[in-house]
């Protein structure tokens, strides 16, 4: 319905509206995104004057050990992270869709570690760590399993695991209560008539609720995909700095080293701008997802 | 048999939620127990009630730690974000979902591509940016930043709200002789409260505990926010764990707080997101 006679203020009124946040989000992320590209290509230690040098951040970052570490890291930690995240969620999710006492509570509860932030969360961790004093290791040897005490974060061959598990534990009620909503939204009627036809339960878990969970796996995957490419700095950063000897060196920590203590800011960009490129299919996927249902019927 | 087998099923069941619940309370009781010991009891007595409640380390830590200052500069970082993003938000969202203008596709498009960009990826040039602008060590230059990054997702999040509302509302207040201004103010405004709080839970907590961009932003103690000067404390007082611990709790319990007194409005808030996806 196009009208031909609106006058111009009536036609300028959409722009108007639209103007405030078009010019915030120009100004503040598309800028310092294209700017960020255009660094890239320059020798700069963010105050003196910039040398122009082609492709060279890029090829020494190509170069660098650690930034393949770092990136190894980046990936092992959103997959891990990712994983344990939809699984623990789907699985607690299962056993709160009975109504029983408490539930409420245990929701609650689950959900609560969301609301804390990461540099809360990661000092409490280190100290759960603690090889001394720490509620771990004396959880373990307490019950008798002397022999799995470790240096939780200064392992090198561990670290990584031990932070993921903190990211872990800070969103899995989180997927919980998504998955809670899901599992509750299927009829009863296909566990009944499949339980009548003899599946079992893991039969029936594989051939129903997988299945009738479809789009809300893919949404919790994509979530906590996206969500592990960002967090991972705080956690990293607040629990151990990257080390031992960057074993727990994200892509994040070795970008804001190579800015910050380096004064690299060009390789620091350019780092940025492949990492971008690296994690872009998920964050396609996803504005995909966000946008698939979208009727513009107006 | 087949009675027996469930039962020890639903203990198992039982016992698997005692577990998971214990591991996500315990370690923030352990938290605020631990605030409370001496450094003796914090060694030696590690799973315990503090013998003696030392409620004197919270008075040490909001003093040493200038807690009271990383609130009102959280408090006010966070309101002002709010402030810019939720008007700012709203307007685009509107028209996005109910008016009709040229290229308002490719606009959606625009705006929903910032969710493709991580906002860590955005974390150094934003900082080359904002120092080129004079706006790093300053609230204004935080807030400003946080909004442009939450406009993405704080579109998405309006417009599919606007879209539920039903049409006849506006155009009943229009023929009545509403102005479109008016009735995205007088009508539709009033309607999308739950909407907007959804906004304000989820983005509000993003920006209430982040860390990255305010510790490459702020150079100064005095515009510390609450999640970047525990991180300056912890490293300023990395024996006398009493004192963190209690620093911990003191920038914790609040939001803990509020929390429970709002779970539904948190949960519903920070899940909107995710089930509107």
């Amino acid at each position: 319905m196009n009208k031909k006679y609106g006058t111009i203020r009536e036609n300028a009124f959409p722009y108007l509206m639209l103007a405030p946040s078009f010019i915030l989000f120009s100004c503040f992320v598309l800028v310092p995104f294209l700017i960020g590209i255009y660094v890239s290509f320059f020798n700069w230690n963010g105050l003196g004057a910039m040398r122009f040098i082609n492709i060279k951040n890029y090829l020494f970052t190509f170069r660098d050990a650690v930034f393949w570490t770092a990136l190894k890291n980046t990936f092992v930690y959103a997959l891990v992270v990712t994983a344990a995240k939809n699984i623990i969620g789907l699985f607690l999710a299962m056993l709160v869709a009975r109504k029983f006492v408490g539930r409420t509570l245990f929701r609650v509860s689950m959900f609560m570690p969301v609301t804390f932030s990461y540099v809360v969360i990661g000092v409490l961790w280190s100290w759960i760590y603690n090889p001394d004093f720490g509620l771990l290791n004396n959880f373990l040897s307490a019950i008798g399993g002397q022999s799995l005490i470790h240096g939780w974060l200064s392992d090198s061959s561990i670290a990584l695991f031990s932070v993921t598990a903190v990211d872990i534990w800070k969103w899995s009620g989180f997927h919980m209560i998504l998955y809670l909503a899901g599992v509750q939204g299927i009829p009863k009627d296909f566990y009944e008539a499949a339980s009548i036809d003899g599946a079992n339960k893991i039969q029936q878990f594989f051939k129903i609720t997988v299945p009738q969970l479809n789009a809300v796996i893919v949404i919790n995957i994509l979530l906590s995909l996206t969500g592990a490419f960002t967090s991972n700095y705080d956690i990293v950063n607040v629990m151990t700095g990257g080390g031992p000897y960057h074993s727990t060196e994200v892509a994040l920590t070795y970008i804001v080293t190579q800015g910050f203590k380096l004064n690299a800011f060009g390789k620091a960009c350019a780092m940025s701008m492949i990492l971008f490129v690296l994690v872009l299919l998920f964050g396609i996927l996803q504005v995909k997802k966000m946008s698939h249902d979208e009727n513009y019927e107006n | 048999m087949k009675t027996l087998y469930k039962i020890l099923m639903k203990i198992l069941g039982y016992f698997l939620l005692a577990c998971a619940l214990v591991v996500s309370i315990y370690p923030v009781l352990w938290m605020i127990l631990g605030s409370l010991k001496d450094t003796n009891a914090f060694y030696n007595n590690i799973w315990g009630l503090p013998g003696v409640f030392h409620w004197g380390n919270y008075v040490y830590s909001w003093n040493k730690a200038a807690i009271g200052q990383k609130y009102i500069n959280t408090v006010m970082i966070t309101a002002g974000f709010l402030a810019l993003l939720l008007p700012t938000v709203s307007a685009a969202a509107y028209a996005i979902a109910r008016l009709n203008f040229k290229g308002k596709k490719k606009i959606y498009m625009f705006f929903l591509s910032g969710i493709m960009v991580p906002s860590g990826i955005l974390a150094i040039p934003s900082f080359i940016v904002a120092n080129q602008l004079h706006l790093t060590n300053t609230r204004i230059g935080m807030m400003l930043f946080y909004t442009a990054q939450a406009t993405a997702f704080g579109i998405f999040l309006m417009r599919s709200f606007f879209i539920s509302l039903p049409k006849s509302l506006e155009e009943a207040a229009m023929i009545d002789g509403c102005s479109r201004f008016g009735s995205f103010l007088r009508i539709i405004l009033p309607l999308s409260v739950p909407g907007i709080m959804t906004q304000v839970v989820y983005s509000g907590l993003v920006v209430w505990n982040e860390y990255m961009i305010a510790s490459l932003f702020v150079r100064s103690t005095e515009l510390q926010t609450l999640a970047l000067g525990l991180k300056v404390f912890i490293g300023q007082y990395s024996t006398d764990y009493p004192s963190l611990f209690a620093a911990m709790v003191l920038v914790t319990i609040p939001m803990l707080i509020l929390y429970i007194c709002a779970q539904k409005t948190f949960i519903a808030g920070m899940t909107a997101g995710a089930v509107k996806g």
